[in-house]
């Protein structure tokens, strides 16, 4: 396993194999009666429910009960209402993916001040410390999966030309390191290639900064879009504006695959693995609470999907079957 | 006329007649600045008391640096008996510093305020041995970045940057007037000069164990301390003191090089740095692995994998007794010459930094073992080794606090309050005329070629 990424107070990634389990972990954890409080961004989501799923099955392994999943809505005021809330509750521990940066910074301070183990998934608001205000982050690492996307779309982009880059105006560890690496991994690999950046402020307005870009440089060779969601959107944008781009992002929602596996606009997708990160935060939080010193960052690498390898990606990574249209693009249905 | 020339004009004192109001105000504007910045006065009563100043002089120095930006007194504190006092802030959004910090495998980079909060960071790995000019460049394109992702940070005033090397100290600036030879290569490259002309702003270098000190006082361990000494163990070995609050930085800045103190181990004499630094670990777990001594890190290269020295601190953290014999080894020596500076010192609190002490028990828990072993009861009583728990954000938080200490101390702060920016220090602008009658004169000799 190769991590390109360095965590956010540029730890070295450790490998979920760090926070392994053993049968005499999980009995112990049995007999310590732990409760567990989860608070996600979204529950809408593929992402966010297969994450919740890794998360809730790997604690029932371990007979710790969940007693509570938020859905913050995006929404910081929530998360910062929620979290208190629990505080209240006092569960053994809480794992939480921090919807902003500055702004619930804070709140997610005050679990640990209470002590109560606090594990972040994604994301750190800029000044919390690992040990003293959270236990560890688990993430994917993102700086390799813009690296991955960069690598997955370069075949696709000729010679030279105008490359977009559509990424996300909010102060996102995630979404900055992979606008980071792709643009790094473009510069130093394809300098002949001029890259155009613009940001989104919210998906909403995804599709309409994806046509802006693309009235200013109606000669678009390719775009990154730092994930898939916002990316389904562009490519509406450009279609409905005449314009056929390859597309690379992040994450194998439904319909990317189906883009994907029938030919595009969305041509690679560098994928994160929920399921086994949900798995993964779970294990660092028995670990956490059976006071055994967990690292700072465990990071998951990314799987490089194309459309040769998304029947089977989409199984791996959502422990689920393709999507029939999906099926039937690549001729496996009779 | 030069720059210089005016420079040396304003410096001359006045003689005659009634002083001009900046010259007669800026010393007060520069005691009030101080007392709100550092939380010593909070009120303008607190502040009549701390400076001595009377009323009217307090409300019209306020007045004044309200008008600048520099403090804020739109918040009321809390009544003690009456109306609730209007608190005077530092507005710490004023200006924002660029931090980085660059070691031999990775360069971090972030945003702070005036306050050294640090509002984004990013790090990544990199080469140190790469050209300077692809570092630089590098350097450019993230500080960009992160400008661009911060629209609401206040006026860039200074960039300060965290390098691996000591930097001595010239005395000549209050900010790097040129590029020092930290590392090869530097001597002949305008590292520091390049970052003035892109960003117009002055800028700072410290050695990062001081900067990591720094950081590690202001927002880390050291919070609440009045002497602190801080270990970083790398590559090299190195140490920073806080005494009374302060960075005892020595005649020239080269403090605390511990990595050069000879130690032994058995029959085994060395430098600490080569004997326990992450080199020797990486030596020592390759041996151990080659020797069948240590099975995790033995698996681990007959996967192709390399031996770093997190992986023999990772081989260690899951039993294997290879690899916790090379760390504690590392320890006891790290802690044996650690002990002879507790003894001389007498700090409250030690801090362990650097990736293979903050990922690892067994190395501090040894380390642990030697300075109390060998330290005076009187030494020993009250003192805390911990790990650091902040990584390179440490160096990030220092090199802003190096940056803020430096703006803001009286000295420097005299010659620019007035203008309401940094950029103004007469010593910034001599810099900045020098760098545009160089860059006059190589013009003048290369003609740009034609099109």
């Amino acid at each position: 396993m190769v991590i390109e990424g360095l965590g956010p107070h540029g730890e070295r990634a450790s490998a979920p194999e760090r926070v392994l389990l053993l049968p005499e972990d999980k009995a112990r954890a049995r007999a310590a009666g732990l409760r567990v409080a989860i608070v996600l961004h979204t529950l809408a989501s593929d992402w966010a429910k297969q994450q919740l799923a890794g998360i809730v099955g790997t604690l029932g392994d371990c007979g710790v009960a969940v007693i509570d999943v938020v859905d913050c809505g995006f929404t910081p005021e929530v998360q910062i209402e929620a979290l208190d809330r629990l505080i209240r509750e006092a569960p053994d521990a809480i794992i939480s993916l921090p919807v902003a940066n500055a702004k619930v910074a804070a709140a997610h301070a005050r679990v640990s001040a209470a002590g109560i183990k606090l594990v972040l998934l994604d994301n750190v608001p800029t000044g919390l410390l690992p040990g003293k205000d959270y236990v560890a982050l688990i993430s994917a690492d993102n700086f390799g999966l813009g690296k991955m996307a960069a690598e997955g779309l370069a075949p696709h982009l000729g010679e030279d030309g105008e490359v977009g880059v559509l990424g996300y105006d909010s102060d996102f560890f995630a979404t900055n390191e992979r606008e980071i690496a792709f643009v790094k991994w473009m510069r130093i690999n394809r300098p002949r290639h001029r890259l155009h950046v613009a940001r989104f402020p919210s998906l909403a307005e995804a599709g309409a900064t994806a046509a802006a870009m693309a009235k200013k440089q109606p000669d678009l060779k390719g775009l990154f879009v730092v994930w898939d969601t916002p990316a389904i959107a562009a490519a509406a944008a450009l279609a409905s504006a005449g314009l056929s781009v390859p597309i690379g992002t992040v994450d194998l929602g439904k319909e990317a695959a189906i883009s994907l596996s029938g030919g595009g606009p969305i041509v690679t997708i560098a994928a994160q693995q929920p399921f086994r990160q949900g798995q993964t935060a779970a294990s660092t939080t028995v670990t956490a609470l059976l006071n055994r010193l967990t690292p700072a960052w465990v990071a998951l690498p990314g799987v490089s999907v194309t459309a040769s390898n998304v029947v089977e990606s989409f199984q791996t990574i959502w422990r689920s079957p393709a999507p029939r249209e999906v099926l039937r693009q690549q001729n496996l249905l009779r | 006329m030069p720059a210089t020339a005016n420079m040396d004009a304003d410096l001359q004192p006045r003689r005659k007649g009634r002083p001009r109001t900046a010259e007669t105000a800026a010393p007060s504007l520069v005691e009030i600045l101080n007392l709100v910045r550092t939380e010593k006065a909070t009120t303008r009563q607190e502040l009549e008391r701390e400076s001595e100043l009377g009323r009217a002089v307090v409300a019209d120095r306020l007045g004044t640096l309200t008008e600048l930006g520099l403090v804020d007194e739109s918040e009321l504190g809390t009544a003690t008996g009456g109306r609730a006092p209007r608190l005077v802030q530092f507005s710490a959004h004023r200006g924002s510093l660029l931090v980085a910090t660059l070691d031999q495998t990775a360069l971090g980079v972030g945003l702070a305020d005036l306050g050294g909060k640090l509002k984004m960071e990013h790090h990544e790995a990199a080469d140190l041995t790469q050209p300077v000019s692809a570092l630089l460049d590098r350097l450019i394109t993230l500080f960009r970045w992160i400008v661009e992702m911060q629209p609401d940070a206040g006026e860039l005033w200074g960039i300060s940057i965290s390098v691996p090397g000591v930097v001595t100290d010239s005395g000549e600036s209050f900010f790097q007037n040129a590029t020092p030879p930290v590392l090869p290569g530097w001597e002949s490259f305008p590292l520091v000069e390049k970052l003035v002309e892109s960003f117009d702003v002055p800028v700072w270098l410290r050695s990062s164990v001081e900067t990591m000190t720094m950081g590690e006082f202001h927002s880390g361990a050291g919070v609440g301390h009045r002497a602190m000494l801080f270990v970083k163990v790398g590559k090299r070995i190195g140490a920073g003191l806080v005494s009374d609050g302060h960075l005892f930085r020595g005649a020239q800045g080269a403090v605390g090089l511990i990595g050069s103190v000879p130690v032994s181990a058995g029959e085994r004499h060395g430098t600490l740095e080569t004997m326990a630094g992450s080199e020797a670990i990486i030596r020592e777990g390759r041996q151990q692995a080659e020797r069948g001594l240590s099975p995790i890190l033995a698996e681990h290269l007959r996967r192709g994998g390399e031996i770093t020295a997190v992986e023999v601190a990772q081989a260690a953290h899951m039993g294997d007794a290879g690899a916790i014999d090379i760390l504690s080894q590392s320890g006891r020596m790290i802690g044996q010459v650690v002990a002879t500076l507790a003894n001389m010192l007498n700090p409250e609190l030690i801090v362990l930094s650097g990736s293979i002490a903050q990922s690892n028990d067994i190395l501090l828990a040894a380390a642990r073992e030697a300075i109390y072993g060998a330290s005076h009861p009187l030494v020993s009583r009250d003192l805390q080794i911990i790990r650091s728990q902040m990584g390179s954000s440490s160096g990030l938080v220092g090199a802003a606090i190096v940056a803020t200490e430096s703006l803001f101390s009286p000295a420097v702060l005299r010659d620019w309050i007035m203008a309401g920016r940094p950029q103004a220090h007469p010593q910034f602008e001599a810099l900045r005329g020098r760098l545009e009658t160089q860059t006059a004169a190589v013009a003048a000799v290369m003609p740009p070629p034609k099109a």
